[in-house]
Formats: structure tokens, C-alpha cells, sequence
């Protein structure tokens, strides 16, 4: 009875409530911008309306056009499954988990780059280009961010390695993958994710024709990896195995919410940088997430 | 059925195919898969827990004895070579038939039962001779097998250098097992692991074997001869025979001393190998070239296993060492299985199309869906993603990385970057797959050829699709094969012989099962409700644009831009533009052509200033009598005057 309920507790965590994140964002930013904005639940309504909608394919699209979205959503979905969630400990958990989280991701990112090139739409390739590109170097980072916790912590499987703090490399980390977040998330300064139909987008520009179910799949297989991503950051940077479990929830569930409006600030004060600055600044995160790689090093020397 | 006997059974079989290969096809056909299958059987017999088999001969050949001889190592490579062979046999009924080639299809069939022989016996013999006249013999069926196509300029000149390249390996294994011989008094070849005088030996093994299995910068020989070779020569090519090069090294470090430094320097290049095979790759527009540079990369994991593997003998048999060594191990499948996979596939749209070129590609999907299907299954695999054989085979290394980092001895300075440059390989590689398939089976077509392409046939296609299951196979379920990995593992250190899986690849297996089961029904369930509710067409929403055109799209060149552009340093592109000028411009035009930069801006040049002073040496030989009287009365005076000097004394 109890594993069953965990299970169900841990998928509604996953599947419920990552679509507020984007909704939290939005608001923020209509708050420092003095709008109104739109609800927080702004995501589930769409994603309401999306499921029941019908679909346009393009003439060029084959069937994977539509199941790939589905794949990359389970594949996120699967790198979810391995991540701790504060004292609830993950869905599944064993040696090596976390190359398996750093490859699931990378699947999805497979799928939603093939959908892309299956219009054959200039937009859509320029899309994807920049999305494998781009990724090339965020894939730097996280790896040098994980090999850091692992030196750290002396384990190479999530569960351990983001429960005790990280000690004296924490801040630089959490900059590194603050910054990764960003950028695997297509927020500002990468990619904004208010314009439409832009050359200057990344991912925005890779599911322009996808509508329906599909485009649901994908808007909220992004609300998870955002999700995904802010729950790692806060793991990492934070200590909380020596919280009783619900401090330690109540911990994660705050500063999931601090990086969330630290998104939507960030969203605010900055604008989006010019496409050759984006290396540099994505190799600025894996020079830190290095560092922390280092600190980490020296630390743990007997 | 002993060991012996079939492969007994396989040779025979191999011979009769042989001698039928000319005249009947079909007697061809049955006898080298009847041999294959043998050898296949013997090879798993021993992978699954029989005794090792060692035979020696009571006859000479060639002034020796024969000693043959199969253990875990040679069963690892025997099992590859068996189900790459006879899958491609399959393949090449259909892929090179007599109506279409008549002029080669005889003696292709031929020197492929020859190159499959000598491949066997390569990995069955325990004699320097023998292993030296079985290595050439392979060598020369390769090449014959390459240039099959011979009317092509192209191709000739890819197999004169695939045959240069490869007598340079030669003479290095020459050398090897002639100072061995010398050594050690017999050409007989076994464990000597005490010899530490041996050691030095290893440097002429690497690059004899280096040399073969491509690893960079030796591989110069390897991205023309297949992208030239006939496709099922291509999947043999790099699916098998580089890893005789993997395998001859393993088989010499295994049994011989290494020098002190050793496990660093295959490291090293084996990290290498990996970046810039795969910056090369993405640089290319010809897709066999492509796969080429991809065999490159991924001898480059191998050899950061194996290099690893090495440190860690050296470092006092650190447990992490066997990790690495059965990820490279299970990466030399893997990299088997779909690289030949992924050749097949190209051969099947260059049957159908003409061209490989991928910029002339496009859509093709439409037509060809079992074999867009297959080779994305290869991408996914080859770009190391879950839950294919791929990620296992990469997960495996990780962790014997990161153990090594963890370890926080000497050995974690080479394992931090080797990491991250492993996790950056990973990345660089599903760029390059996510462009091919993109390019060449998505969008629309860019010429009439791939507009009215059409589907292989089905040995082609079946042979696919072994492959395919293999892939998978090995993917969900990799405990079942660890065993034989194990096995292998042993025979190469006999200090690594534990069993039991020393990583949780059953939960790894665990996850990848879930995962497919999940993504199946997922995306099953989507395109079902997607389908059942019905769907609209449209055209593609280009911003509005109404009218786009296939020339568009995004091609090989635009797509792998922005990488590229990071690896110029290396990759030297050479780019010519012409840009829009005036107020309304009539032509605008850019290209961009990776070269060969190792071979064009290196091995070339060295050549030319070779032939140049070759040419000057040589005026002095020319045949006319008075001038080489000259040169007896020059140097008759220059030898008095020596005299005269004193210099006699």
C-alpha cells in the first residue's frame, strides 16, 4: 500500500505541478514589468485545450512527427524518475544513475531535433542546428557538474550525491548550473520563449508546426525538464539529509520556488544575448561547474 | 559438437565456398553461411563456459608448426566477425548481383569467403608466421574486395591507399614478431608476461595495429576506402576488421609486458580519436565518409577502455580497470553491430538512389521506411543513447572513469578530462546523427534520384534487421551478455576473474526495458489517437512563406556550421563564397569542403618534399657511360687524396 501511494505522490509531484513553474515565471515577470499577466495556471488550461484539439501535420511529416514528442516526453519523464525528490528518495536508483539522467535528457533532445528536421522547413533545421549545437557545450557542464558532486560525495548515484551539501564549491556550482538551466530550458538570455516565430529562437523555432496532443506532449514534457532542473540545482547546492523529511520537503519545495522566480527576474533584467556570445557564456558555466570540480577535489583531500 | 570440430566444419565449409564462389552463387551462399554458423557456435561454445581450445598441428607449413588456438579473447572477436559476416553475406547476394556487376560479381564473392577465412584464422592462430601470412592475406582480399568497382578513378586510388597504409602496418607487425621471435627463440606465441625485456615491443604493436584499426592520426587511410568499398565491404570493413586491430593489440598487451606509460598513451589517443573523429565526421557531406569518421570516434572509446584497463594492471590491479575494460570490450560489439547496421543502411539508399551524397538526398522516408526505420534505430544506438546497446557499452567506461576519479590516485588527472571529452563526444555525435537522418531521410527531396528511390529487397532488408535485433537486444537485456564479456576480460588479465557483473547492469537493463515499454506505448497511443481523430495536411509553416522549395531546407554543410566552426582549428574547411554584391544581386553562392587534413596537409606535403629531393638525388642517375666514368674518376681521385692525407693510416 504505501510504495503504490509513494509512487502516486511522486508522479503527481512530476506531472502536476511542473506546469506552475512556467506559470510562476510569467508572473513574475508581469509583476516586474507592472502587468497583470496571466493566471499561474495559465499552462494547464493550455495544455487542457491542446490535448482536445485536432492536429495539422505537415505534408512532409511522417508518423514519428507525432510519436516522437511522446518519446521525448517519457524519456524526460524517465530522467525524473531517477532524480530524488528531498526525503522521498527517487523512483528508481542505483550506480550510475546519473549518466543515465545526462543520456535521457539526451534523448529527448534526439526526438524533439528529428520532429524538427521533418518539416523540412528552414526554420525548424536553423532550430535544431543550434539546439544540438548549443547542447554540446551544456553537456560539457553538466558532465563536470556531476563529476564534481560525485567527487565530493564519493558516489556516482543522484540519491547520494545531491543529498549532503557540497560544501565549499556549492556557490560556484550552483552559478554553473544556474546557467546550464537556463540555456537547457531556452530561457533569457539563450532563447525567449515569448516571441514566436523568430530567427533568433532555438527551441520556440524547433515545434512551430507541431499542434494538438503532440504540442501538448512537448509543452509539457519542457514544464518538466524546467522542473527537473531547478529540483537538481536546489539538491545540489543545499544540504538535506540532516533535515526531518518534511523540513527537507518544505526546504525543496522553497528554494524550487526561489529558482523559479529567480528565472522569471533574470527573464526581466536581461535580454536575450547575440547568438556568438551564447558559446561563451555557456563556456563560462562549464568553466564554473570546472571550478567547483576542483574545489571539490581539494576539499575532499585527506 | 566439440570446439574442434566445428570449426573444422567451418573451414571446410569456408574452402568449398570459396572454390564455388566463381561459378555457383548458390553453393556459395549455403556453404558460407554453413561456415559461419559453425564458427559461430564454436566461438559462443567457449563465450558461454567451455574449455579453451588449443591445437597444434603434427605438420610444417611453412617451416612451423600450426598451433591454434581459441579462448575467451579470440571467441569475443570471432562471435562479431560470424554475425557481421554472415549477416553481410546475406546482404551482398542481393546488394552485388551478377546482372547488375557482371564483371565482378564472380570474384567478389570469392575474396569475401577469403577475407572471412583469413579473418578466422587471424583470430584462431598462436604462431608470429602464421599470424603475419594470415594478416597479409586479409590485408590483400580487403583490398581486392575494395576496389571492386575498379573502372572508378576514385576508387582506385582509395585501395592504393588503403594497401600503402596498410603494408605500413605490416612491416611495423613485421618487425613486432620477427624481434619477438628473435627474443624469445620460437615464432610460437603465448602468455610471457614475466619478460619484462619484451616491454619496448609493445610501441611497434601499437602502431602496427594502430595503424589498422584507424585510431588518430593513423586513419588516413581509413575514410576513402569506405566510403569507396561496395557497402557490404564497407560494414565488414569497419564493423570487423578494425577491430583486428583492437584485437592484436589487446591480444599482445594481454600477453606480453608493457612498457611503463603505455595505458596513458593509448588513453591519450584513444581521447582523441573520440573528438576528432566525430568533428571530422560532422564536417563531411559524403555519407559513407561520415560513417567513417564515425569508426574513428568510436575505436576512440574502445581505446579509452583499453587504455584505462592498461593503467590500472600498471596501478596494482585497481578494480576500476575492469570496469573500463568491459566497457570497451562490449563497445567493439556494439560498435560492430550498428556501425555494419548503419553501412548497410547507407548501401541501401546508395542501391536505391546513386549517390551519397546527402545534399542530393531528402525524404527519403517515402519510399524506403524499413530502411529509414533501421538506420535511425543505428543512430540512436551510435549516438549512445538509452535504451539502446550503445549507452551500455558508454555507461560502462563512464563508470570505470569515474571509479578512476574517485580513486583520487594519479590515474584521476587523466580520467577528469577523459570524462568530460567522452560526455562532449556523446554530444557532438547525436549532432551528427540528428544531421544525417534529417538530411537524408526527412524533409523533402532535393533531386529527382531521391524523389523516386524505392525500397531494398528483403535479404537486404532482413539483414538489417538481424542486426537491429542485435542492437536492441544488447540494450535491454546486457547482463545475459556479460558472462561473455567476462570471459574475455579473464583471458586478457587472468587477475580479473570474478563473474558477477561488478556494475548494476541488471538495473541498468532494468531501466532500459521500462523505458522502451513506456516510450512504445506512448508513442503508439499518440499516433492512435492522433490517427483516430482524424488529422489535416498542410503545408510546412515556413513563417507564412507559401512557396518553399526543397533547396531550403537545411543541408549537410548548414547543418554542422556551427561545430565546424569551434573545430577549424583542425578541421581546415575550405570555404569559397560569393557573396550577394549588388543592389540586386543576380548569384550568391557558398560551399564548404572539409578535407582530408591529416592526409592533404600533412602526409602530402612530406611526401612531395620527399619526391622533390627523390628527383634531385635522381639526375645524378641517367645513363649516360661518360658521366658515370666521371663519377669512378671523381671518387678514384677523392680516395687517392685521402690516402695521401693520411686518412689510410
Amino acid at each position: 500500500m504505501i510504495p503504490i501511494l509513494q509512487l502516486l505522490l511522486r508522479l503527481g509531484c512530476w506531472l502536476l505541478l511542473a506546469p506552475l513553474l512556467p506559470g510562476i515565471i510569467n508572473k513574475v515577470k508581469a509583476w516586474v514589468a507592472g502587468r497583470r499577466g496571466p493566471p499561474v495556471l495559465q499552462l494547464y488550461y493550455d495544455l487542457a485545450k491542446l490535448w482536445k484539439k485536432g492536429v495539422v501535420m505537415s505534408t512532409l511529416a511522417s508518423p514519428a512527427f507525432v510519436m516522437l514528442p511522446a518519446v521525448a516526453w517519457v524519456a524526460v519523464f524517465g530522467a525524473a524518475m531517477l532524480v530524488p525528490l528531498g526525503p522521498a528518495g527517487a523512483g528508481l536508483s542505483f550506480r550510475g544513475d546519473a549518466l543515465l539522467m545526462l543520456y535521457l535528457l539526451a534523448l529527448a533532445r534526439f526526438c524533439t531535433a528529428w520532429a524538427a528536421m521533418e518539416t523540412g522547413s528552414a526554420f525548424e533545421g536553423m532550430g535544431a542546428v543550434r539546439e544540438v549545437s548549443y547542447a554540446v557545450l551544456a553537456e560539457a557542464a553538466m558532465v563536470a557538474a556531476v563529476l564534481s558532486l560525485s567527487v565530493q560525495t564519493g558516489s556516482i548515484s543522484l540519491v547520494t550525491m545531491l543529498a549532503p551539501s557540497v560544501g565549499a564549491c556549492a556557490g560556484l556550482l550552483a552559478a554553473g548550473l544556474f546557467i546550464v538551466l537556463l540555456a537547457e530550458n531556452c530561457r533569457v538570455p539563450f532563447d525567449d520563449p515569448n516571441t514566436h516565430l523568430e530567427l533568433t529562437m532555438i527551441h520556440e523555432v524547433m515545434v512551430l508546426d507541431h499542434s494538438g496532443p503532440p504540442l501538448a506532449a512537448i509543452l509539457h514534457g519542457a514544464a518538466m525538464k524546467l522542473l527537473l532542473f531547478a529540483v537538481v540545482l536546489a539538491q545540489a547546492v543545499l544540504p538535506m539529509d540532516h533535515l526531518r523529511p518534511l523540513g527537507a520537503a518544505g526546504l525543496l519545495a522553497g528554494s524550487v520556488l526561489l529558482v523559479t522566480v529567480a528565472v522569471g527576474l533574470v527573464e526581466s533584467l536581461l535580454a536575450r544575448f547575440a547568438f556568438r556570445r551564447v558559446p561563451l557564456l555557456l563556456t563560462t558555466a562549464f568553466l564554473l561547474c570546472l571550478f567547483a570540480l576542483l574545489v571539490a577535489w581539494k576539499g575532499g583531500m585527506p | 559438437m566439440s570446439t574442434g570440430l566445428a570449426l573444422l566444419i567451418a573451414a571446410v565449409a569456408m574452402l568449398v565456398g570459396i572454390l564455388a564462389g566463381r561459378a555457383a552463387p548458390r553453393v556459395w551462399l549455403v556453404a558460407m553461411l554453413v561456415g559461419v554458423s559453425a564458427a559461430f557456435v564454436a566461438a559462443l561454445a567457449v563465450l558461454g563456459g567451455a574449455a579453451d581450445w588449443d591445437w597444434r598441428g603434427g605438420f610444417a607449413l611453412g617451416g612451423e608448426l600450426p598451433h591454434l588456438r581459441l579462448d575467451g579473447l579470440s571467441a569475443l572477436f570471432l562471435v562479431l566477425l560470424c554475425v557481421v559476416g554472415g549477416v553481410a553475406t546475406v546482404y551482398l547476394r542481393e546488394y552485388w548481383p551478377e546482372q547488375e556487376h557482371p564483371r565482378s560479381a564472380g570474384s567478389g564473392r570469392m575474396w569475401w569467403g577469403v577475407m572471412l577465412l583469413c579473418l578466422g584464422l587471424l583470430l584462431l592462430v598462436s604462431n608470429g608466421l602464421h599470424f603475419l601470412i594470415a594478416w597479409e592475406l586479409f590485408t590483400l582480399s580487403a583490398y581486392f574486395l575494395i576496389t571492386l568497382n575498379r573502372q572508378r578513378r576514385e576508387v582506385r586510388a582509395a585501395g592504393w591507399l588503403y594497401l600503402a597504409a596498410s603494408h605500413a602496418s605490416v612491416l611495423a607487425l613485421f618487425a613486432f614478431f620477427t624481434l619477438l621471435a628473435v627474443a624469445t627463440g620460437s615464432w610460437d606465441l603465448g602468455p610471457l608476461r614475466d619478460r619484462t625485456e619484451l616491454a619496448p615491443l609493445f610501441w611497434l604493436s601499437l602502431f602496427g595495429f594502430g595503424l589498422k584499426a584507424g585510431l588518430f592520426p593513423l586513419h588516413l587511410w581509413l575514410p576513402s576506402a569506405h566510403a569507396n568499398a561496395p557497402s557490404h565491404v564497407s560494414a565488414m570493413l569497419s564493423g570487423v576488421t578494425l577491430k583486428m586491430g583492437i584485437y592484436g593489440l589487446l591480444r599482445f598487451s594481454g600477453w606480453l609486458p608493457v612498457p611503463v606509460g603505455a595505458g596513458w598513451v593509448v588513453a591519450v589517443l584513444g581521447v582523441v580519436s573520440a573528438v576528432l573523429g566525430v568533428a571530422f565526421a560532422l564536417g563531411q557531406h559524403d555519407l559513407k565518409r561520415l560513417l567513417a569518421y564515425h569508426s574513428v570516434e568510436n575505436i576512440g572509446i574502445i581505446l579509452i577502455g583499453v587504455g584505462f584497463a592498461l593503467v590500472a594492471v600498471e596501478q596494482g590491479d585497481a578494480a576500476w580497470g575492469r570496469l573500463a575494460l568491459a566497457g570497451g570490450l562490449l563497445h567493439v560489439w556494439n560498435h560492430g553491430l550498428f556501425k555494419a547496421l548503419l553501412f548497410l543502411g547507407a548501401g541501401s539508399v546508395l542501391h536505391a538512389t546513386g549517390t551519397r551524397e546527402m545534399s542530393r538526398l531528402g525524404g527519403l522516408w517515402r519510399t524506403m521506411p524499413w530502411t529509414a526505420g533501421l538506420f535511425a534505430l543505428g543512430a540512436v544506438a551510435i549516438s549512445g543513447l538509452p535504451p539502446l546497446n550503445g549507452f551500455v557499452s558508454e555507461w560502462l567506461v563512464f563508470l570505470g572513469l569515474f571509479d578512476a576519479t574517485l580513486s583520487r590516485g594519479p590515474s584521476a588527472w587523466a580520467a577528469i578530462p577523459a570524462v568530460i571529452l567522452l560526455g562532449v563526444t556523446g554530444a557532438l555525435a547525436l549532432a551528427c546523427f540528428v544531421k544525417v537522418c534529417g538530411v537524408v531521410f526527412l524533409g523533402a527531396a532535393r533531386s529527382q534520384a531521391a524523389a523516386h528511390a524505392h525500397e531494398c529487397g528483403p535479404a537486404m532488408r532482413g539483414a538489417m534487421l538481424v542486426l537491429a535485433a542485435a542492437c536492441v537486444a544488447i540494450g535491454l537485456a546486457p547482463i545475459v551478455f556479460w558472462p561473455a564479456i567476462a570471459r574475455a576480460t579473464r583471458a586478457w588479465h587472468p587477475g580479473w576473474s570474478g563473474l558477477d557483473p561488478p556494475a548494476p547492469l541488471a538495473a541498468l537493463g532494468l531501466a532500459h526495458l521500462a523505458l522502451a515499454a513506456v516510450a512504445t506505448i506512448a508513442a503508439w497511443g499518440l499516433w492512435r489517437r492522433v490517427r483516430i481523430r482524424g488529422f489535416k495536411r498542410a503545408l510546412t509553416w515556413d513563417c507564412g512563406y507559401a512557396a518553399p522549395t526543397a533547396r531550403m531546407q537545411y543541408t549537410a554543410g548548414s547543418f554542422a556550421g556551427v561545430i565546424t566552426e569551434w573545430f577549424a582549428f583542425i578541421l581546415r574547411p575550405e570555404r569559397h563564397e560569393h557573396r550577394p554584391d549588388e543592389l540586386f544581386p543576380v548569384s550568391a553562392s557558398r560551399t564548404e569542403h572539409t578535407p582530408e587534413t591529416v592526409l592533404e596537409r600533412v602526409v602530402e606535403p612530406v611526401g612531395r618534399i620527399v619526391m622533390r629531393v627523390s628527383r634531385t638525388v635522381r639526375r645524378l642517375q641517367h645513363g649516360r657511360v661518360q658521366s658515370y666514368v666521371f663519377y669512378i674518376l671523381v671518387v678514384l681521385a677523392a680516395l687517392i687524396a685521402w690516402v695521401f692525407m693520411g686518412g689510410a693510416r
